[in-house]
């Protein structure tokens, strides 16, 4: 039995049929074309799939889109801004925290919610909040940096981020 | 997408949940966080038909002190509020500590505390895709004859390897299941049956609304030491849960250890509890008592090294322990 559900993605509302057993990540990639959230383990395992699920950073691929349905979902391309990058993206391409690729939107998602809820993190917190996204290039290193840059830049906006110091431990 | 075709109900009372489980018996699972029933579809180890999904029911998801002082927690509370709730904290740390090393961030957001407390077993012989499956006959679990770890006795020993029951177990929580007969709290220990094929020690049809945490007695503490590969996203080699409480005199009035993650049941170590009742706290990494609560475990079946597992488990339980002890030597007045 398909079912009807109704996902809001990036603002936008999209009515679609769908079986029940296809998950949130099947429906984004392959009915709405949001490649996106990409599909690494597809088992839960890795965050390359992360989408916000009403503020809150979930695996899509172990959520069932009629799960979803009625929820608040924004994706890596629902982050950008008035035409502009959303600053922790800004902050990723300016210290090379992209290397293939495969998990900077999962890496996007989780961070951006972790500095929605607090701006201010300590280090400590930053690195729980990445514990559930794999990256197999970057060795975290400039994903930190880019993290650090991007809680000082929205502090104060318009302010050189190519130096990040360490913030408070 | 999952392997199996499904049907999906969406009940919005608990009643409806319970009669949709009870119509449809083996072929129905309840859904909640769905961070564990998800990854079996997809594997196609769980062969349910009907999935009747929690998310509509209103309630069960609050966490509150209870009038005598302990915890009450809705069973439909994610990990992540069991993690972060202050309540949780103050009154049985070790579950705090034990959800917040479950999973990963993102799974802990959806993943609840009864779909923790109700986990299925594992085995490196079960949780696998079909096609690495289909290279020899099915092991027990999967609907076939043979255990593939267990080939003397040929009786499945998939392991329970949740994080948080084992914490609840130390501190005497109980579980309120609600079935087709009506409400029911049980102890959480009596929740498992100790079998690999059916951990849960309960009918299909009924679902774990609410856990309660009694009040913690004075001069007690609790903690809970989790072992695995990498600190995020992997289920415990092994994890040990301790609650200690402390005579006026601090020798220890009572000791309750349990593991998970050596068993098919989260399972207590009542030799060690014994020892240490009436005698001073031990010293991390007393080798006396570990090699006691080691030789207790007795017999185990696992695809890992068996003997490093069980030293292992030996001087973790000693260092809980201690560690409970060290809590509930700071224990203040409330």
């Amino acid at each position: 039995m398909k079912e009807l559900v109704q996902l809001s993605v990036n603002g936008q509302t999209h009515d679609l049929v769908v079986r029940p057993e296809r998950t949130l990540l099947d429906v984004l990639r392959e009915d709405l074309g949001l490649t996106g959230s990409k599909r690494g383990c597809d088992l839960g395992a890795c965050g390359a799939c992360a989408v916000l699920l009403d503020g809150r950073p979930v695996s899509s691929c172990l959520t069932l889109a009629v799960e979803a349905s009625g929820h608040e979902i924004v994706t890596v391309e629902g982050l950008a801004r008035g035409g502009g990058l959303h600053p922790v993206q800004e902050a990723f391409v300016e210290h090379g925290a992209v290397q293939c690729g495969f998990c900077t939107p999962g890496m996007l998602i989780t961070v951006t919610a972790l500095l929605d809820e607090r701006p201010e993190p300590t280090e400590a917190e930053i690195l729980e909040a990445l514990s559930g996204n794999l990256c197999r290039c970057t060795g975290y290193v400039k994903v930190l940096d880019a993290v650090r840059t991007a809680i000082r830049r929205m502090r104060q906006p318009g302010l050189p981020g190519s130096v990040a110091p360490e913030v408070r431990a | 997408m999952t392997a199996t075709r499904i049907e999906y109900h969406a009940p919005s009372t608990l009643a409806q949940a319970v009669a949709l489980l009870e119509e449809h018996g083996h072929a129905a699972a309840p859904l909640a966080g769905g961070t564990d029933l998800v990854p079996a579809l997809k594997h196609g180890v769980l062969q349910a038909r009907h999935l009747v999904s929690l998310a509509r029911i209103p309630g069960h998801r609050e966490i509150a002190i209870t009038a005598d002082g302990g915890l009450s927690i809705g069973a439909f509370a994610t990990l992540a509020d069991v993690a972060r709730s202050p309540l949780v904290g103050a009154v049985c740390p070790a579950l705090a500590e034990a959800a917040v090393q479950a999973g990963s961030p993102l799974l802990r957001n959806r993943g609840t505390l009864g779909g923790n407390v109700c986990l299925d077993t594992r085995c490196w012989y079960y949780n696998q895709t079909e096609a690495w499956r289909a290279s020899r006959p099915p092991c027990q679990k999967a609907g076939g004859q043979q255990c593939y770890v267990n080939q003397k006795q040929n009786v499945c020993v998939a392991l329970f390897s949740a994080d948080t029951p084992a914490v609840l177990i130390t501190v005497g929580a109980r579980a309120t299941l609600a079935g087709p007969a009506g409400e029911r709290a049980v102890p959480v220990e009596a929740l498992y049956s100790g079998e690999g094929l059916q951990p849960l020690a309960k009918s299909g049809a009924e679902i774990l609304t609410e856990i309660a945490v009694p009040a913690p007695p004075a001069r007690s503490g609790t903690a809970y030491l989790k072992h695995s590969p990498r600190d995020s996203i992997d289920f415990p080699l092994l994890g040990i849960a301790a609650a200690v409480a402390l005579s006026g005199g601090g020798t220890i009035a009572s000791a309750r250890i349990a593991l998970t993650g050596a068993r098919s049941a989260p399972c207590r170590l009542p030799e060690l509890e014994a020892a240490l009742a009436g005698g001073p706290v031990p010293a991390a990494g007393d080798r006396e008592l570990a090699q006691l609560a080691t030789r207790s475990l007795g017999a185990l079946f696992l695809t890992d090294a068996v003997p490093h597992k069980r030293r292992l488990a030996g001087l973790m339980a000693v260092d809980a322990v201690e560690r409970a002890a060290a809590l509930a030597q700071g224990w203040r007045t409330r």
